[in-house]
C-alpha cells in the first residue's frame, strides 16, 4: 500500500450538535474547517435525508405582469449558504444539494415560470393553476432529525445519511484514510457498525476510530489526565492514563450537565420577562455572561449575596438573595426590560448586518458592547460608570440577532422564495447572566445540586475508579473541553467547586502525599517512635512540616513496620498511596498552535455551533470556514495530531488503523484490536 | 494504489462474533467480550429504585454513585452467598452489563441501517420466521460464572434466562473458581477469592471443581467494613461519622482528631433518599479506607499473639507510625494500631472487634481463612493435596488489601511446614480484581472450548436440566 499523504486524511468529528470535518492535514493544525450541524430533514422519500429543510410551497399562478426579474432575489442572503434558495429535493444519500443539475433544473423552473408569466394571453379569469415550489428554508430547524442526542446516536440510517453528506462534501479521493472520533457512549456494537459502514460505502483503505477522550489527550499532548467534556447536554469524563481509557468507572454522558443546563437556567430566569430560548442561547454564549467564582457578591446586589450554587438548598428552590432581588429590580426598571427594547433599532439592525458581512465580524462585534455602552449609557441610565469589568457591571447588553423575514414588497415578492436578513438588535440584562450554573427548579427526578457540583461528583467518582497510584496525577490534570464549557469562568468555578468539596485538608495528609510515597524518611531514631529533635534535618525540612507536630510528620513520613521480605507483588512495584486529592490543577493547553487561540466572540446563531437556523459550514463553501473556535474543540486538534501519527508517521506499523485488508478478512468486530 | 481507483467491492463476507463473557459478582458485575484482557463493562450489581411522577424507576451502573433521586433506594439482586434471590432484577441488572457498553440497544431493521441498498419502489418485505423484536445476545455466544456452590435450580434458571429471555444461540455455566485458575495458567490450583461478600477456597484439578472441598464464609470486603465501622464508632475521642459528600456542601479544613466544621445538605423528607443509598455512598468512603489506611498484620504471628521477643506484636504495631484519613466532612484522624485490628479477625476470630448492631454475626473460627484453607484441603484426595499448596492462587478485590498475601502465607507456611507452599497473585491490580472474568475470557475465545458451548438446539431438545450434564 502507498503510503498515506497529508492532504488525503479525512478527520471526522460527530458530535450531538455539530459534526467537525476536514480534509488533509495543514501545515498547522487548525481548528475544523467545516462544520457541518447533527441533523438532516427527512426527504420526500421515505428513509432518506436531506441536509437542509426542503419545504414545499404551493404558488398560486395567475395572471402577473412580473417579469423573471421580478422573483430573482433582490436581497442577498447574509449568510455564506451556497447553495440556491430553490432547490429541487435531491436524493439525499448520495448527492450534495449543490448538484449542477439542481441549479439547472431550478433555472429551469424560474424560467418556465417566466415564460409563462411573459407569454400569458390568458384573460384575468384565467385558471388559476398551482404549482408546487421546493426551496430550502434555512431558517427553521423544524422537522430536524438529530441522529445523535445526547452523544447517543438514536436514528441510525439518518446519522449514515449525515456522514455521506459529509463525506460528499469534502469529496476526498478514494485513497483517503478516515480517522473518525468516537463519542464514548457508543457501545462496541455501535463501533462495529460504523467501521462497517465506512468500509462498505466510503471504499477506505484504513480506517481509525478514536476515542474523543484520548484524542483530547493527544491534543493537549499529554498522556495522563481528566477529561470533561462538556456537551450539548451531556457531560463525560474520562480518566486517561498513558493513553488509556479507563472504561471503569468513566462517566458517560452524564444527564442533563451540559450547556443546555444553562441555557435553561438563564431561561427560567428571564423567561418570565419574555425571553425566548434563542435569546437565552445567544446570551449564553455572548461575552456578558459569566461564572464567577463561588463566593463573589453579585455587582448591584447587596454584598453578602453570593452566587447562588452554595446558597441554595437541594428542595430545588432557588432561594438565593439574588434572583428574588434581581427579579424586583428588573420589575422595577421596567423599561429597561426587553418590551422597551423590542424592535427599537430596526434601522440600525440592518446596518449592522451590512457592517458585519463587509468588515471584519469579529473586530467589530468585539468592538459592539463598547460602542453600545457608549452609545446608550447616558441614554438609558445617565453616567453610567463605563469601562467597569462585565463582572462589576450590575447590567450589560449583549447583541441578539435572528433571522427576520423581509416583508414582502409587492405581491410579485410572495410568488419568489421568502427572504431573510439578519437583523441584530441589542437587550440588556442584569445579573441573571452570572447565574448560569446555580441550580434550576426543573430538574426532573434528579437531586442535583447544580451543574458544577454533579459534574465534581463524576469527576470524584471517574478518580477513584482508576488505581490509587494513579489518582493524585489525575487529580493534577484536568482538562475541560467541549463548546458546553465555553462560559467565561466555567474552568475556574469547576476547579474551585471541587477544591471546596473534594480536596483533603492539608493538616493531616499533606506530608505523605507530597512525596513521592515510595520515597520514605527514614526514622531518625531506627524505628522506635522518638519523636525527631527539631533541629535535625529529616521530616522538619519537609516544607509541609513547619509549625506542625514533628510526631505527626514523623508518623506519616514513613512507611510499614515491618522489614520482612515480602510475597506481594504489590508491595514490591509500588509503595501505598494516600488519599486523595490533596491538589486540584488544570492542564495547560499546548501553545505551539496559534490557531487555536483565537476566540470566538460572537454569539451569532451561525457562528458558534451550529445551533443558529442558519446551520453554520454550509457544504462547500467559503464561508463555511468558522474560525474562533478554541481549545473547547482540542478534540479535533487531537484527532488531526493522531492522523498524523497513525496514518502518515507510523504508516500502520504500530496497528494503529484496520486497514481494508484486515477489514475484508477478520470484519467489522476487529476494530476494537485498533481503536484507540 | 492509485489513489482515483476505486478499490474493489467488499469482500468480507464471514461473521467473526466474540462470545460474551458475564461474571456477575455480589458487588460489582463484570462483562466484556471474550479474548480481551479487562472487562469493558464493570457496574455495580447494585441497582437504585425510585419513583418519580407516580411511576417506578430504575436505575443501573455508575450513575447510582453520582446524582441522587428523590426516595432513592439500593437494592441487590444477589444473596450474600453469592446466589441469585432477586431473579427477575438479576436478570435486568446482567443484561444492562452487557448491553450498556457491549452491544447497545437492539439492533435496529437491517433496512435501514443504510448498508442494504432498497431497490427502487420496492419496499422490504417482512420476512416471515425472523422474529421481529430481537433479543440482545441474539448473534453472541455467551460464558457466564458461577459460584461453586451454586444450586441445580439457579443454574437451571441461568441458561433459561440466557437461552429465552436472551436469545444467545450458545451457552455455557462456568465455576469462578475454575476461570480464576485459568486466568493464573493452571488447571489445578487451590483459589482462594475473597470477594465482597464472601470468601471462598475452591480445590481445581485439571479444570474440574473438587466440590467436597470447596469451602466459604461471609467474611469478605463488607465484612471488613462493618469492623471497620465499629472501629469508627468506638473511637477515640469521638466516635466517628461517616458522611457521604451528597450530604455536603461545604467544608471547612480542620486539625486532625478535631471535630469537623461543615455545611450540610438537607433534603426535604419525601425528597431524601433512602437510608440505604447513604449505605452504599458510605461504602464508597469505606473502600477508599481500605485502599489507603487498612493493613493487614504481616505475620509470622498474630496481631494479639505475643511477639519474638517478648513484647507483644500489638505493641509494636503500636508504635509503628499510622496512616491519615479524612473523611468527606472535613474530619481526619491517624490510623495506627486500629488499621491492622479491623481485618486481623480474617485470620483471628478473637480479634474480630464486637459490634452488637452489625449485621454480621461474630465470626466463629471456622470462617477465617487459614481455617477455610485446611477443611478444603481435608476434603480432597491427601495425594493432590502438596500439588494444590504449590499452586495457591489468589484473587478477588479485597486481596488487595495491603499486606493480605504476605500474611497468608505466613499462615500457611506455619500451617504446613513440610510441602512446598507457593503463592501467585497477580501483581496487576485489574488482573487481582476480574480473576474469574479473565479466565472466562481465555476459555471462551480457545478454539477447543467450541465443542463446549450448549447450542441453543440442544437446550430446546433437552431444557434446562442440560446445563447439570455440560457444565461439570
Amino acid at each position: 500500500m502507498p503510503p498515506f499523504k497529508d492532504e488525503h486524511v479525512l478527520i471526522i468529528a460527530p458530535g450531538s450538535q455539530v459534526t467537525l470535518a476536514q480534509l488533509g492535514l495543514p501545515e498547522s493544525f487548525t481548528p475544523a474547517r467545516f462544520r457541518f450541524p447533527t441533523r438532516m430533514f427527512p426527504a420526500e422519500k421515505k428513509g432518506e435525508y436531506e441536509p437542509y429543510r426542503i419545504r414545499e410551497r404551493r404558488q398560486e399562478v395567475t395572471s402577473s405582469t412580473n417579469g423573471p426579474d421580478a422573483s430573482k432575489p433582490d436581497v442577498e442572503m447574509k449568510d455564506a449558504e451556497p447553495a440556491p434558495p430553490p432547490a429541487e429535493p435531491t436524493p439525499a444519500t448520495d448527492s450534495a444539494p449543490e448538484k449542477p443539475e439542481n441549479t439547472e433544473q431550478d433555472a429551469k423552473t424560474e424560467s418556465a415560470e417566466g415564460q409563462e408569466a411573459n407569454g400569458e394571453a390568458k384573460p384575468d379569469t384565467a385558471p388559476v393553476t398551482q404549482e408546487i415550489f421546493y426551496e430550502e428554508d434555512i431558517t427553521s430547524d423544524e422537522g430536524a432529525i438529530h441522529p445523535i442526542v445526547n452523544g447517543r446516536i438514536l436514528d441510525w440510517p439518518c446519522f449514515f445519511a449525515l456522514l455521506t453528506h459529509v463525506h460528499n462534501t469534502l469529496s476526498p479521493p478514494f485513497h483517503t484514510p478516515i480517522m473518525l472520533i468516537s463519542e464514548p457512549v457508543w457501545s462496541a456494537r455501535d463501533r462495529e457498525t460504523i467501521t462497517q459502514f465506512v468500509f462498505e460505502k466510503f471504499k477506505t483503505p484504513a480506517f481509525c476510530m478514536m476515542d474523543s477522550a484520548l484524542a483530547v489527550c493527544y491534543g493537549y499532548g499529554t498522556s495522563t489526565a481528566t477529561v470533561i467534556d462538556v456537551g450539548k447536554d451531556k457531560v463525560d469524563v474520562t480518566a486517561v492514563t498513558d493513553f488509556l481509557v479507563n472504561e471503569h468507572g468513566r462517566g458517560i454522558a452524564l444527564d442533563g450537565c451540559g450547556g443546555d443546563y444553562m441555557t435553561q437556567r438563564l431561561s427560567e430566569l428571564l423567561g418570565p420577562k419574555g425571553f425566548t430560548w434563542e435569546m437565552c442561547e445567544q446570551l449564553k454564549r455572548s461575552n456578558i455572561t459569566e461564572m464567577l467564582p463561588p463566593g463573589t457578591p453579585l455587582p448591584g446586589t447587596a454584598a453578602t449575596a453570593r452566587q447562588g450554587a452554595n446558597v441554595n438548598n437541594a428542595e430545588g428552590k432557588p432561594t438565593g438573595e439574588p434572583e428574588d432581588g434581581s427579579k424586583g429590580d428588573a420589575a422595577a426598571r421596567g423599561t429597561n426590560g426587553t418590551a422597551g427594547e423590542n424592535g427599537e433599532d430596526e434601522d440600525e439592525g440592518v446596518l449592522d448586518v451590512a457592517a458585519i458581512v463587509s468588515g471584519n465580524t469579529s473586530e467589530f462585534l468585539a468592538n459592539r458592547e463598547k460602542e453600545k455602552s457608549t452609545k446608550k449609557g447616558p441614554a438609558d441610565q445617565g453616567a453610567k460608570p463605563l469601562r467597569l469589568p462585565n463582572s462589576k457591571k450590575e447590567k450589560a447588553t449583549f447583541q441578539f440577532e435572528e433571522y427576520v423575514r423581509l416583508q414582502p414588497e409587492n405581491d410579485a415578492a410572495t410568488n419568489g422564495p421568502n427572504r431573510f436578513i439578519r437583523q441584530t438588535r441589542d437587550i440588556e440584562v442584569g445579573v441573571e447572566r452570572f447565574l448560569t450554573a446555580t441550580l434550576k427548579q426543573k430538574m426532573g427526578d434528579r437531586l442535583s445540586s447544580g451543574i458544577l457540583e454533579d459534574i465534581a461528583t463524576q469527576i470524584h467518582h471517574t478518580i477513584l475508579a482508576v488505581p490509587e497510584a494513579k489518582r493524585s496525577e489525575l487529580w493534577d490534570s484536568l482538562i475541560v473541553v467541549g463548546n458546553g464549557s465555553k462560559i467565561k469562568g466555567f474552568t475556574q468555578s469547576l476547579v474551585s467547586t471541587i477544591t471546596q468539596k473534594f480536596v483533603l485538608s492539608p493538616s493531616g495528609t499533606i506530608f505523605t502525599s507530597e512525596l513521592p510515597s515510595n520515597f520514605s524518611t527514614p526514622l531518625p531514631t531506627g524505628g522506635t517512635n522518638t519523636p525527631a529533635p527539631s533541629g535535625q534535618p529529616g521530616p522538619m525540612h519537609h516544607p509541609g512540616g513547619h509549625g506542625v507536630n514533628p510526631l505527626l510528620v514523623a508518623a506519616t513520613h514513613s512507611n510499614t513496620p515491618a522489614a520482612m521480605p515480602s510475597m506481594d507483588p504489590l508491595t514490591h512495584s509500588h509503595h501505598r498511596s494516600s488519599q486523595t486529592p490533596t491538589t486540584v490543577k488544570t492542564v495547560k493547553p499546548p501553545e505551539y498552535f496559534p490557531e487555536w487561540k483565537e476566540q470566538s466572540s460572537s454569539n451569532a446563531p451561525g457562528a458558534s455551533g451550529a445551533n443558529g437556523p442558519a446551520g453554520a459550514g454550509g457544504p462547500g463553501g467559503p464561508g463555511s470556514h468558522t474560525g474562533g473556535h478554541g481549545m473547547e474543540e482540542a478534540v479535533f486538534l487531537g484527532a488531526q495530531v493522531a492522523s498524523k501519527v497513525v496514518f502518515v508517521l507510523d504508516q500502520g506499523i504500530s496497528k494503529g488503523f484496520m486497514s481494508r485488508v484486515e477489514y475484508n478478512e477478520n470484519g467489522p468486530s476487529a476494530i476494537h484490536e485498533y481503536s484507540m | 494504489m492509485n489513489p482515483s481507483v476505486p478499490p474493489s467491492a467488499a469482500e468480507y463476507g464471514g461473521d467473526e462474533v466474540s462470545a460474551i463473557v458475564l461474571d456477575p459478582g455480589f458487588s460489582t458485575t463484570r462483562a466484556g467480550f471474550a479474548g480481551e484482557d479487562t472487562p469493558k463493562s464493570l457496574i455495580p450489581t447494585y441497582y437504585g429504585k425510585y419513583s418519580h411522577e407516580g411511576q417506578e424507576k430504575l436505575i443501573f451502573g455508575d450513575d447510582i454513585f453520582v446524582t441522587p433521586r428523590p426516595g432513592l433506594s439500593i437494592h441487590n439482586p444477589m444473596g450474600r452467598d453469592g446466589i441469585v434471590e432477586d431473579w427477575d432484577m438479576a436478570e435486568k441488572v446482567w443484561e444492562y452489563s452487557f448491553t450498556s457498553r457491549l452491544t447497545g440497544a437492539k439492533p435496529g431493521n437491517p433496512f435501514q441501517n443504510g448498508l442494504n441498498d432498497v431497490p427502487e419502489g420496492e419496499m422490504p418485505t417482512e420476512m416471515e420466521g425472523v422474529e421481529s423484536d430481537e433479543k440482545p445476545l441474539a448473534d453472541s455466544p455467551l460464558l457466564m460464572t458461577e459460584c461453586g456452590w451454586n444450586p441445580t435450580k439457579a443454574r437451571e434458571k441461568t441458561i433459561e434466562i440466557a437461552m429465552e429471555k436472551w436469545g444467545t444461540p450458545a451457552f455455557y455455566l462456568a465455576r469462578n473458581g475454575v476461570l480464576a485458575a485459568f486466568a493464573s495458567g493452571k488447571a489445578s490450583a487451590l483459589v482462594i477469592d475473597i470477594g465482597a461478600s464472601s470468601i471462598s477456597v475452591t480445590p481445581v484439578h485439571d479444570g474440574m471443581i473438587l466440590k467436597r472441598g470447596v469451602q466459604h464464609s461471609p467474611l469478605g470486603g463488607d465484612y471488613i467494613s462493618s469492623q471497620i465501622r465499629a472501629l469508627f464508632k468506638s473511637n477515640n475521642p469521638q466516635p466517628i461519622t461517616i458522611t457521604p459528600h451528597y450530604l455536603i456542601s461545604s467544608k471547612t479544613a480542620v486539625d486532625a482528631g478535631q471535630p469537623p466544621q461543615v455545611n450540610y445538605k438537607t433534603y426535604p423528607p419525601e425528597k431524601a433518599p433512602d437510608a440505604s443509598y447513604r449505605t452504599l455512598l458510605e461504602e464508597r468512603t469505606l473502600s477508599e479506607f481500605k485502599e489507603c489506611v487498612v493493613q493487614v498484620w504481616p505475620g509470622p504471628s498474630k496481631l494479639l499473639s505475643p511477639g519474638p521477643n517478648g513484647v507483644s506484636n500489638e505493641e509494636v504495631a503500636r508504635s509503628s507510625p499510622g496512616r491519615p484519613f479524612e473523611f468527606p466532612d472535613g474530619y481526619n484522624q491517624i490510623f495506627g494500631v486500629d488499621r491492622y485490628r479491623v481485618v486481623e479477625s480474617l485470620f483471628d476470630v478473637k480479634a474480630a472487634i464486637p459490634d452488637p448492631d452489625s449485621p454480621f454475626p461474630a465470626p466463629t473460627p471456622a470462617q477465617t481463612v487459614p481455617e477455610l484453607i485446611k477443611n478444603a484441603l481435608n476434603g480432597v484426595d491427601v495425594d493432590i493435596r502438596p500439588h494444590l499448596l504449590a499452586n495457591v492462587v489468589i484473587t478477588g478485590a479485597s486481596s488487595l488489601l495491603h499486606g493480605f498475601t504476605d500474611r497468608l502465607n505466613q499462615e500457611l507456611m506455619q500451617t504446613y511446614p513440610g510441602p512446598r507452599v507457593r503463592i501467585s497473585a497477580a501483581g496487576n491490580t485489574a488482573e487481582r480484581r476480574f480473576g474469574s472474568w479473565i479466565g472466562g475470557s481465555i476459555l471462551a475465545s480457545l478454539g477447543t472450548f467450541h465443542q463446549m458451548w450448549i447450542s441453543k438446539k440442544e437446550y430446546e431438545e433437552h431444557g434446562p436440566n442440560i446445563v447439570e450434564k455440560r457444565c461439570k
